[in-house]
């Protein structure tokens, strides 16, 4: 009796795994797997992995596009600006009859407000430091007017920081705080955020008015699943219950690749790897033993191992494509004589002492590669103990007492916005009085003198600046304060069935439902 | 034949004895014993099988660079080969099974079988290593708490309320989050939540035997409470502790491993079961042999021990034995 009721259940269980092959027939819904849970529904504050879901239901005043593109931005709820000589005013012209989902007209008024609440609330307010007032001359007319030089078209196409709110939305949360985290939204985005549960599921459902217009086969709702795990996506996406999956396992790459059914699209990101050095102390303080550890490193196994392929050995910390990187920085390539020599002239014949080097346990490729550096360190008489934290404590440890903590720190970076300039070479490499990003501790005068000056002019003259950008980096390259391993690339399996996805490398973190519609 | 006898002491046997004066106990041949747990286990043959599967994990474990194919780490930690120039190249990575690699190699080129050959050494040594930990603790404070009852015992057992109010592996989740991801930590971590078990058990056996007429009859002649604690209660109540410890091996692999597929035990490159599951679970769509070979190391490794455990209770426990 028993034994009849498991085979009915497990023919059951059978029925319900088989895939059914399900495909999106019509546009009623675009079904979505995604890691990306929502920290909060607060545009201001907006500093986390929700930034998929605002990057649909909000707006900046442009969006910048791909690296290879050939306008650099497209204007969003602005059409065009101008800066002054001096590259201290910024005026912007907004999009004429815009609304807000709540009926709101889209004006001056709500871009200052949007912007002044950032600036006071905001999780990424710092990238408005360099201004200084808002004006508005009219209604249609927004005039920003900073205190020192900084590229505000950079600035004001972020991903956090820079969605435009409508004004009685702003009313709503000024009054009450809490007023986003109910699941509502005050943005002028193609997308509204119709229904949401936690750690569950997104709903948005189109913006009838979206001055964007809407055409045939475009998606009038989209579900998002919150699936934290990639293999899950995998069977998801395979099993046909979903159309897309922005997560899936790096291994499944070539399933994919030789399967008629799904475009791979592949790129190019803005993430990359750098391990850093702690310089505080021996022997890592001595810049021979920190050129001979770059040079034991075997880049392209980390590549191979870390990215399946998908990427490009670093030069530098900048990755490639975003600004200041620069072909001219050089590389070390793995060279173990050279590596032994060095530490031989360091006084470290034969290596002889012990690193402690700590990653992001959730980080699989970190994972995966970091057991590649202690091999190769192995073989110059280095020994390295692996010591996978959650990043949250490998931070902490590393803030801490510089003189007390790892020795090598992976570390997986990308710039808030589109400049690695103010971002990567300025937060991972000058000198602080306490350590927070910069987890070398390196300290060299020259170096921030360089990248002070860099920073400042790259808002007026950005060739002029990457000159000394340039050279800065040939000083992080020549004293090897940290490894630059890899720029990692992505992939996505999208179906064939769906055409007009399109991955953004300055919008890492964001996917674009609007563009993406049913094929003919 | 009664629990106690297994294991009496002499002199409370002769104790026992002489209070039983009337009715002296048939002499017990050595060796019937021996037999019948022989018998017993022969009769069972699950359990001969978990025996024997037992005895090759061990053999496995002591001989492994012997038995395994390729060496745990390759040629570094992965099967790195010099390519000349001064350049290193991984070579053989995720290969399918083959005459060469049985079970196919992983993410850098290892054998997978001669990994799983290496991971019964920090399985059984990390499991071993808890458990008599666990039952050097445990056992002493059980005895302890139930011999001299009262306060005594109200303290130590709300102690171990404290930690049993907790689930082991929570617990030793949340010890190992706090010193750090790595086997010791895990050890140590599962020691810490496993105690308490043998604690308990113990007590409540000593609980009865402190009754026990040889037990009186120590008491009578002054002997020093630590002498009767440890002659006369602690062997007795070893019994039911053997039996634990076997089943709490098997779990206790469990245990570390689990803790090694969350990233909360052994740390890479070790070859450790749990994170070579981990490693595989990525692949698990095309190279389902990848997880599934260390993850069936630790599914017969783990029964192989529950059943031995399981045929010991029925072996020592007097009320099943027939």
């Amino acid at each position: 009796m028993t034994l009849r009721k498991l085979l009915v259940l497990g023919l059951l269980l059978t029925v319900l795994i088989i895939p059914v092959g399900a495909q999106a027939q019509d546009t009623t819904v675009l079904r979505v797997a995604s890691t990306a849970s929502v920290t909060t529904w607060d545009p201001n504050l907006s500093f986390s992995t929700e930034a998929l879901y605002m990057a649909n239901i909000y707006e900046p005043l442009l969006w910048i596009n791909a690296p290879g593109a050939a306008e650099p931005f497209t204007p969003a709820l602005a059409t065009s600006w101008e800066k002054s000589e001096d590259g201290l005013v910024w005026t912007f012209h907004l999009r004429e009859g815009v609304t807000f989902h709540d009926g709101e007209a889209m004006t001056s008024t709500a871009v200052k407000r949007s912007i002044e609440r950032t600036q006071a609330v905001g999780g990424a307010s710092f990238i408005w430091l360099p201004l200084a007032s808002i004006d508005t001359p009219d209604d249609l007319t927004v005039v920003f007017n900073l205190g020192y030089p900084a590229p505000v078209d950079l600035i004001a196409s972020s991903l956090y920081g820079a969605w435009i709110i409508s004004p009685k939305a702003l009313d709503a949360v000024e009054a009450d705080e809490a007023y986003f985290e109910q699941g509502v939204d005050g943005g002028t985005g193609p997308y509204m955020l119709t229904d949401y549960t936690a750690d569950v599921e997104v709903v948005l459902g189109r913006f009838e008015n979206y001055w964007g217009g809407w055409q045939d086969g475009q998606f009038e709702n989209v579900l998002i699943n919150i699936v934290p795990d990639a293999v899950t996506q995998q069977q998801l996406l395979e099993g046909g219950e979903v159309d897309l999956a922005l997560r899936l396992p790096p291994a499944s790459y070539d399933s994919f690749a030789g399967n008629p059914d799904y475009a791979v699209h592949v790129n190019s990101t803005f993430f990359n790897y750098v391990g850093f050095l702690n310089t505080t102390r021996p022997p890592l303080d001595n810049v021979l033993v920190r050129q001979a550890i770059s040079y034991a490193i075997p880049y392209d196994q980390i590549i191979e191992v870390g990215a399946e392929g998908l990427g490009t050995q670093s030069r530098g910390p900048v990755p490639a494509g975003v600004y200041p990187y620069s072909e001219d920085v050089p590389q070390y390539t793995q060279n173990l004589d050279m590596a032994r020599d060095l530490l031989a002239q360091a006084g470290f014949e034969g290596g002889g002492f012990e690193l402690r080097l700590t990653y992001a346990a959730e980080n699989t490729i970190e994972e995966a590669f970091a057991p590649i550096i202690a091999d190769a360190l192995a073989e110059i008489g280095i020994t390295v103990s692996i010591e996978p934290m959650l990043f949250s404590q490998q931070w902490e440890e590393a803030k801490a007492d510089p003189t007390q903590a790892q020795d090598i720190f992976l570390v997986l970076y990308w710039p808030t916005y589109s400049d690695a300039g103010s971002d990567n070479l300025w937060s991972l490499f000058r000198s602080s009085d306490v350590p927070f990003f910069n987890l070398s501790y390196y300290n060299n005068p020259d170096y921030d003198a360089l990248i002070d000056e860099a920073t400042v002019l790259a808002g007026t003259d950005r060739d002029a600046a990457q000159v000394l950008y340039t050279q800065a980096m040939q000083m992080l390259v020549d004293d090897a304060p940290a490894l630059y391993l890899m720029d990692v690339g992505n992939w996505y399996a999208v179906p064939t069935y769906l055409e007009g996805f399109e991955y953004n490398p300055n919008y890492a973190f964001a996917t674009f439902f609007y563009p993406i519609r049913l094929a003919e | 034949m009664s629990i106690q006898r297994l294991f009496l002491g002499k002199r409370a046997e002769a104790l026992e004895q002489k209070l039983n004066g009337d009715n002296p106990p048939p002499p017990v041949e050595k060796w019937r014993r021996v037999k019948d747990i022989v018998h017993i286990i022969r009769r069972d043959f699950l359990a001969m099988v978990s025996l024997a599967v037992i005895v090759l994990l061990v053999v496995l474990a002591i001989a492994a660079p012997l038995i395994a194919p390729y060496p745990e780490h390759g040629e570094g930690h992965s099967n790195q080969v010099d390519v000349g120039n001064g350049r290193m190249d991984i070579v053989d990575r995720r290969l399918e099974p083959s005459s060469q690699y049985w079970i196919g190699t992983d993410d850098l080129g290892r054998d997978i079988l001669s990994r799983v050959i290496y991971g019964t050494r920090p399985a059984l040594l990390a499991s071993l290593v808890v458990v008599t930990c666990a039952v050097l603790i445990g056992v002493p404070l059980g005895a302890v708490a139930g011999y001299y009852g009262r306060w005594v015992d109200e303290i130590i057992m709300r102690i171990t309320d404290l930690f049993l109010a907790f689930p082991s592996l929570l617990l030793a989740m949340a010890i190992v989050a706090f010193l750090g991801p790595s086997l010791l930590h895990a050890v140590i971590a599962l020691v810490v939540s496993w105690w308490p078990w043998y604690t308990r058990l113990v007590r409540s056996v000593t609980l009865t035997l402190r009754e026990a007429y040889f037990v009186e009859a120590a008491r009578s002649i002054a002997l020093p409470d630590w002498v009767i604690i440890l002659r006369h209660i602690l062997p007795n109540s070893l019994t039911p502790v053997l039996v634990q410890a076997t089943i709490d091996i098997g779990t206790v692999i469990l245990a570390t491993t689990s803790l090694a597929f969350l990233g909360l035990g052994s740390r890479p490159p070790s070859a450790d079961w749990g994170l070579m599951v981990k490693e595989g679970r990525q692949h698990i769509e095309t190279l389902w042999w990848y997880s599934s070979a260390p993850g069936l190391a630790i599914f017969v490794t783990v029964l192989a021990f529950n059943l031995l455990g399981d045929t010991l209770r029925d072996v020592f426990d007097p009320r099943q034995y027939r």
